[in-house]
């Protein structure tokens, strides 16, 4: 998948979960410190792009995730 | 000072001899404990607990019962059998002592002694009358303890006595014991707050006199009584509320041996087990317990510690059972209907529950990070979460798959679980709620959110 493609869909499901929208969300956003993300609704934004992506994601290496550009780095890995 | 560097080790230091997790923690000695007595130092071995036969008697069915409605006779017997089963075949409890002064009292001595049970051995109580002692031989003991106040709070103000018309009578009966064949335990009542040198030391001395003309088996034991809880464990502690120095003046200026010598304490200042445990250190080789502690006023030493303690120094189950620990606390909770509070070590029902979600993901990585021992294969008793608003994801996660039963790469992440949690912190946040979310409430979720994985845990179950 191209990484184009895995940062719409990131930015989209963002978007969702935190209640913004897309054009709020910058890759170089942090989750928590500028988007709010409190540590379940961390979790829940994994949750959410296990779903979106048709994952079955490690934990402790996703939610190492902190950055919106990192989860598009990080997705871009697992679906080549 | 000393310089101490860092050691950046690629492997952590579990520090395994000490912390086996497949036992509880092992209590290891380094040097021997010094005390002055008298003006001189002497010496205390404490690492001899590993070969001295140290062991735990009980007084479940006599001090444990002084503080309760009396138990059936069905129950002692059931309690009986369960603190054979607990103590092994190599008999880690060794006596029980009971009461013999009504028929049922009687009865149910002789119903447990009908079970044929090696250990613990049934031993006899009564004051130190010839009264009483008729009944000690009628029922064939072999042993029996017997008070032997030992405080001017008890000769002078309860028994209205002279210290000397109060050792006549002890010796008197003691006397009758020692010819009827049964072998006396003197029960040197409020110890810890009696006249040493005018009236104990002289009294255990007569007492030593009296033994050296008996075999070994019939020797009278001593039992030291911290009635009120006054014993203290630290060193050079002033007499009589020193342990160590009570133990000592037994040994050395009476001496009465290791082997029959016992510690009775009670709990009125919250010193009750390590009391016990230092009793044994210091070379007293019984340590006289009830289960949970049950017994007069704030209760005596508890069993189960007593047990734990003794795995600790000897660094071995020797033919322990440790799940009985938990099958008496259910029996006693369901049956007898007796209150064990919630945080009560080993027993209670939160004893290794968290609520905090850290701890909770502590237990998640490792269970060994916030469990105290293997509690699931030593006390049958998993670590367990209480779910509220402060045990997180992790919590939820570490609840979840422990009732679906999942191990290793089958468990759930936080991130299946999260709509679970979602749900539980929706409950303080927006609907105003103040307590744990119940065992129910936690099944009914994941019947909603893992249908197919509650089914399966239902099936197996």
């Amino acid at each position: 998948m191209k990484r184009e493609e895995i940062a719409n869909r990131v930015i989209k499901v963002t978007a969702r979960e935190l209640r913004k929208t897309p054009e709020q969300i910058k890759e170089e956003h942090h989750f928590a410190y500028d988007l709010g993300a409190d540590s379940l609704k961390s979790i829940e934004l994994v949750a959410a792009f296990e779903e979106e992506f048709d994952l079955n994601l490690n934990e402790n290496e996703a939610l190492k995730v902190q950055t919106v550009g990192g989860a598009v780095d990080f997705f871009s890995k697992l679906l080549p | 000072m000393k310089d101490y560097q860092l050691q950046d080790v690629l492997e952590p230091n579990l520090l395994k001899e000490l912390f086996p997790y497949s036992l509880p923690p092992r209590i290891k000695f380094e040097n021997s404990i010094k005390e002055i007595i008298d003006g001189k130092e002497v010496e205390f071995d404490p690492k001899s607990v590993i070969s001295r036969d140290i062991h735990i008697t009980d007084t479940t069915f006599r001090d444990g019962q002084q503080s309760r409605p009396p138990y059936t006779k069905e129950q002692m017997v059931n309690i009986y059998r369960l603190l054979s089963k607990l103590g092994g075949p190599q008999g880690v409890i060794r006596q029980t002592e009971f009461f013999l002064y009504t028929q049922n009292d009687r009865a149910t001595l002789d119903a447990c002694r009908n079970l044929g049970l090696q250990y613990p051995e049934i031993t006899g109580w009564i004051r130190a009358n010839k009264a009483d002692f008729r009944f000690v031989k009628e029922m064939g003991l072999k042993e029996t303890g017997m008070l032997t106040s030992s405080s001017d709070y008890h000769i002078f103000h309860k028994q209205n006595q002279t210290r000397r018309e109060a050792m006549n009578q002890y010796l008197e009966v003691v006397e009758a014991a020692l010819e009827a064949g049964i072998r006396p335990r003197c029960h040197l009542e409020d110890v810890t707050r009696a006249d040493m040198k005018g009236f104990v030391l002289p009294f255990v001395q007569k007492l030593e006199r009296l033994s050296e003309s008996q075999p070994e088996h019939s020797k009278v034991k001593i039992r030291l009584c911290d009635t009120m809880g006054f014993g203290v464990s630290y060193p050079n502690v002033a007499e009589p509320r020193s342990i160590p120095k009570l133990i000592w003046r037994m040994k050395e200026e009476c001496g009465v041996s290791e082997d029959r010598l016992e510690w009775h304490g009670h709990n009125d200042f919250h010193k009750v087990h390590v009391n016990g445990a230092t009793a044994w250190i210091y070379g007293v080789n019984a340590l006289n317990t009830t289960l949970f502690g049950f017994g007069e006023r704030t209760g005596n030493p508890p069993l189960e510690g007593a047990i734990i303690e003794y795995i600790s120094l000897k660094g071995d189950l020797m033919g322990i059972d440790l799940a009985v620990i938990t099958e008496l606390a259910e029996y006693y909770q369901k049956e007898i209907g007796a209150a064990i509070p919630p945080n009560y070590p080993f027993v209670g029902r939160d004893f290794n529950t968290t609520r905090a979600g850290i701890h909770a993901g502590g237990l998640r990585r490792n269970e060994e990070i916030y469990n105290i021992f293997d509690t699931t294969g030593l006390l049958n008793r998993p670590p367990r979460v209480a779910i509220t608003d402060k045990s997180g994801t992790d919590g939820v996660a570490l609840w979840v798959n422990e009732f679906l039963g999942l191990k290793g790469d089958q468990q759930l992440t936080v991130m299946k679980v999260a709509k679970i949690q979602r749900w539980v912190m929706d409950q303080y946040e927006k609907e105003g709620r103040l307590s744990t979310i119940s065992d129910e409430e936690m099944e009914q979720q994941v019947k909603l959110h893992f249908p197919e994985l509650y089914e399966q845990a239902k099936r197996k179950s």
